[in-house]
This record gives structure tokens, C-alpha cells and sequence, in this order.
């Protein structure tokens, strides 16, 4: 039964199972290592085997054929193989291209996965090898040119501040202090992140995310089955994607992404609003992505994201909990972060998040941000009492 | 089987914009300003796109500066040009810090032949 906003995969599907490896420092082993061990741990996690998973969904930085690559290091022969690599965003989108595959009974149980040891390996962020033709002339460094170039027309049209900025980044490091997997938990203030080196005005390397190690991995099965399995099933609800463009240069407006298009469709799909969130995961690459996701995905007026995440809003205690791992800015981040949202938001819904649990999480909000501000994928995701 | 244009995009712009003027294409059907050079208007999918040369006036949209430890600051700035299209550049002849949002720019061709790209100089006009 088809629907006009593809709401016949609502509640179709549910994660259950998750796991990672590798998180901070892997020294010694590979992406395809770690991304294993991430697997195994979500597989147990879900009382599935390995022989189990005839679905898989990969995409990395690291590997020309990321999934191919995949399914040889699994041993595994999986009947539906999706590639997709839209960047760090992939492996939200994967959640509801998964839904789909396993509604259509293209498979019966999808392997979502991703795994990377950047920091052992290269020590630092290793950008795609082919950019924009016509920005590369010009020595930007990616990815964060474009994400320094949005913050600042950010606080030209809007009045947005560093300190707003530093806001998101103090509320990222206050969850990751009660996340004891978190990379980094050492205090940090506003006034830390202000005076911290400046890397790309104007965001000082406290606006930027961390470069780890690490992978995660999700396992999710048709609803149906996933009843019977051990966990409680995060069901999806919604989903969407959406881009315009690859190169900042190219995007119809800096100041404005294409999650307003993708966080319409997972609304819609879901029947749902901003308002029934509970806690939202969104891709934290920078200190700016939060307040334009905010803004974008409906939570705040545009314009206004700034002042939304002052005052600890979004932090421990805040009336809308985000990033409750720590994010990007201080859990990890192994070059693409997007499978990260897909694991916390399925900890938070079973209840398993230890110290950083908010109470009665029935609904959260994935979003993963792709490249530079180019690809934008969301995912709602639910307890069983929301279906 | 589509017939090819003389040049390809990229190879036109580089033969164009050899004469030290900034050129773009523009689409015969919709009228609007191409940039990055396409094959195609990415407004109406016409493949009937002309070159020319524009006055190379713009107004910078953005900025940021990229701190080095060994080396200068660098800043890279988004220019909106005034027929329409918005490119990534560099001020090479403006300390970063004299670099402002608004600023009135004017393109230069900088570059060796081939390998011809599209720099920006302050403009003392108004808009």
C-alpha cells in the first residue's frame, strides 16, 4: 500500500540491536577490525548471528568499496546490498532504506555499519579525495570551510554569537561527563571554547567535532519479528532525506539547509512535530550545525538557534535533551558520526543509557549531516507505545 | 547519440577567461547566469548556454579565516557576483583581518595557463 509520504513504512521496522568498538584511540587495528568487533556486539546485542543478516548497508571514507569490502571481511552473503555513501549523513538514510528493503522482503535482517581509525591511522581528518573543481584554486580546507563560512554569515544576518556557539559545545561536553565511553569529559566552559586556538574564524577547535577512532553498527529486523527478540525495538516512524548540492558555494542559501526538506518528509511520515520529541541526536561536526538543525528540522525560528541553546536549553537538564552522548563534540567522532545517532537514540528508548537517561524517552529525533552541509538525512524513531 | 559542444566546460572557461575577464555562461532559454561551468542550465535543464564576458563586480557573502601555525593567516571568502551566481575566492591583495561581509569586489584572472582561476580585488563602486 503505497501513501503519498511513503508513511506505509511507518513502524515497519525497528533497530534491535546495537553496538560499537574502537571508540577514542584503536591503535593497531583497521577500519574493517573495529567495524567487526561493532557488529558482533550489535548482533549479540539483538540474539542474531551473523549467518543471520542478508541485508547490509555500508558506507566509509576509507575503502573505494566500502560495502563490498564489508560483506568480504563478514563472510557474509547477504541478498540485499545497499552502498549509498552520502557522507557522514549515510547511516541515517540507510535506517529507512533498510525499512523499505525489509518491508519489501528484500531481506529479513539489515546490518547498518560503519568503522574508522583516522586518528591511529592518518592523525587527522582525511578529506574525500575529489572536491569542488572550482573552490580547490582557493586552498579551503575541508570540511570546515564551509561549515566557518555558514557560522559567520550566521552571525552577520542573525546576530549570532561565539558564545552561542560555545554554548552547544559546553552542552555537548556536560552530557559526555555522563557518558563514561565519552572521549572527552574534562571541564569546559564558554569561556574555554572562546579562548581556545583558533583553527577556522570564526570557530576555535572547541567548535569542532573530535577526531577518533571508532565504529558502530545496528541491526534492525521487520517489526513483526523484532517483538520477539530480547530488547525493546525502536521502532522507526519517519524518515527523510534531501540535498541540493555538494560544495558550499553551490547551496541555495548558507545560512539554511536542506534538513528543512528532510525533516518535513520524516515528520510527515511519521505524523508527527517538533513538539513530540523527546530528545533529538543531531550531527554535531561544528558548533553551527545544531543551531541551523534546530532552526532547519522546526524546533526554532530561523534566525533564532542562537539564543534556542543559550542557558543550557539543550543541555543536562534542559527542557529538550540533544545529543545526549555527547555528540561529535566530546563522545567521538571517527570521521562519519551519523551511525552514532541511530545507537544513542536506541539506548535512550530501552532505557540503557546509565547516568545520561532521560526519563520516559518515547520519541527521539535522528538527524545526520553529510559532507559539507550537502546531503541531510532524519529518522524518528519511537518506543512501542508511539506506534 | 548527444552532440558535444567544441569544449568541454571546464576547458571553455579556461580558454575564455585567458583575456584577464571573468566570463560565465548564460542560458539562451531562462536567461540566467551558469556557474560552475555545466554542460547544461541547472535552472532549465536548456543546453543552449552562451559565454560571455561580465563586469566581474561582486559583493562578498561570506568569509573565514584559516589560522596556520607555521604559516600566514589565510582568508577564503563566497563572492555573489551581480549576474546572480556566488563562487568561492580569495582576496589575495586584503590582509584577513581588512576583509568585511558587504565588501564591494572586483574579479581578476589569476593564474598560469590551464590552471586559470577567478580572484577578487576591493571595488570602490556601489552597487
Amino acid at each position: 500500500m503505497s501513501t503519498p509520504n511513503g508513511s506505509s513504512l511507518r513502524g515497519g521496522a525497528a533497530i534491535v540491536g546495537v553496538g560499537t568498538a574502537g571508540l577514542g584511540e584503536a591503535p593497531g587495528f583497521n577500519a574493517m577490525d573495529i567495524q567487526a568487533l561493532a557488529v558482533r556486539e550489535a548482533l549479540d546485542d539483538a540474539g542474531l548471528k551473523l549467518s543471520d543478516v542478508d541485508g547490509i548497508f555500508c558506507a566509509n571514507m576509507s575503502h573505494t568499496f566500502p560495502v563490498i569490502s564489508t560483506i568480504e571481511y563478514l563472510g557474509i552473503q547477504p541478498r540485499w546490498i545497499d552502498g549509498t555513501n552520502t557522507g557522514g549523513s549515510s547511516f541515517v538514510a540507510h535506517a529507512m532504506a533498510a525499512t523499505l528493503a525489509l518491508q519489501a522482503g528484500l531481506c529479513d535482517v539489515a546490518l547498518i555499519c560503519y568503522g574508522a581509525t583516522m586518528r591511529s591511522g592518518a592523525g587527522r581528518m582525511v578529506p574525500a579525495n575529489e572536491q569542488p573543481t572550482y573552490e580547490v584554486p582557493h586552498k579551503p580546507r575541508y570540511p570546515m570551510t564551509a561549515y566557518a563560512m555558514s557560522a559567520a554569515k550566521h552571525m552577520a544576518q542573525f546576530g549570532t554569537t561565539r558564545e552561542q556557539l560555545a554554548e552547544v559545545a559546553v552542552s555537548a561536553r556536560l552530557w559526555a561527563q555522563k557518558n563514561p565511553e565519552a572521549f572527552e569529559r574534562g571541564p569546559l566552559s564558554i569561556d574555554d571554547v572562546l579562548g581556545a586556538r583558533m583553527v577556522m574564524e570564526p570557530l576555535t577547535v572547541r567548535d569542532c567535532c573530535l577526531l577518533t577512532d571508532g565504529a558502530g553498527a545496528v541491526v534492525m529486523t521487520r517489526a513483526d519479528k523484532a517483538r520477539d527478540l530480547k530488547n525493546k525495538p525502536a521502532y522507526f516512524l519517519g524518515g527523510g532525506t534531501a540535498s541540493y548540492n555538494r560544495a558550499a558555494s553551490e547551496m541555495p542559501e548558507l545560512t539554511s539547509t536542506a534538513a528543512k526538506d528532510s525533516g518535513a518528509r520524516a515528520f510527515a511520515m511519521a505524523g508527527m512535530n517538533p513538539s513530540d520529541m523527546d530528545i533529538l541526536q543531531l550531527y554535531d561536526a561544528f558548533t553551527i550545525n545544531v543551531i541551523l538543525f534546530l532552526e532547519d528540522l522546526g524546533f526554532c525560528p530561523k534566525g533564532e538557534g542562537g539564543a534556542f541553546v543559550s542557558g543550557g536549553r539543550i543541555a543536562p537538564g534542559g527542557e529538550l535533551p540533544v545529543n545526549t552522548n555527547g555528540g561529535g563534540l566530546s563522545f567521538c567522532h571517527p570521521g562519519m558520526y551519523g551511525v552514532f545517532t541511530l545507537i544513542e537514540a536506541t539506548r535512550q528508548l530501552r532505557g540503557e543509557a546509565g547516568e545520561r537517561q532521560v526519563k520516559d524517552v518515547e520519541t527521539v529525533l535522528c538527524h545526520g549531516n553529510g559532507i559539507t552541509l550537502s546531503h541531510q538525512a532524519t529518522a524518528i524513531l519511537g518506543a512501542g507505545a508511539t506506534l | 547519440m548527444a552532440s558535444l559542444t567544441q569544449a568541454g566546460p571546464d576547458q571553455a572557461f579556461q580558454e575564455h577567461v585567458a583575456d584577464g575577464r571573468l566570463w560565465l555562461q548564460y542560458c539562451d532559454d531562462c536567461g540566467q547566469a551558469v556557474f560552475m561551468p555545466r554542460i547544461l542550465c541547472q535552472h532549465c535543464s536548456s543546453l543552449a548556454l552562451q559565454w560571455r564576458p561580465v563586469s566581474g563586480r561582486g559583493t562578498v557573502h561570506s568569509l573565514t579565516v584559516l589560522h596556520q601555525r607555521s604559516k600566514p593567516n589565510h582568508a577564503i571568502v563566497l563572492v555573489d557576483l551581480d549576474e546572480g551566481p556566488r563562487m568561492m575566492s580569495r582576496l589575495p591583495e586584503v590582509a584577513p583581518e581588512d576583509i568585511r561581509i558587504g565588501m564591494r569586489v572586483q574579479a581578476r584572472i589569476d593564474g598560469e595557463d590551464g590552471a586559470r582561476a577567478v580572484v577578487f580585488d576591493p571595488a570602490e563602486d556601489t552597487q
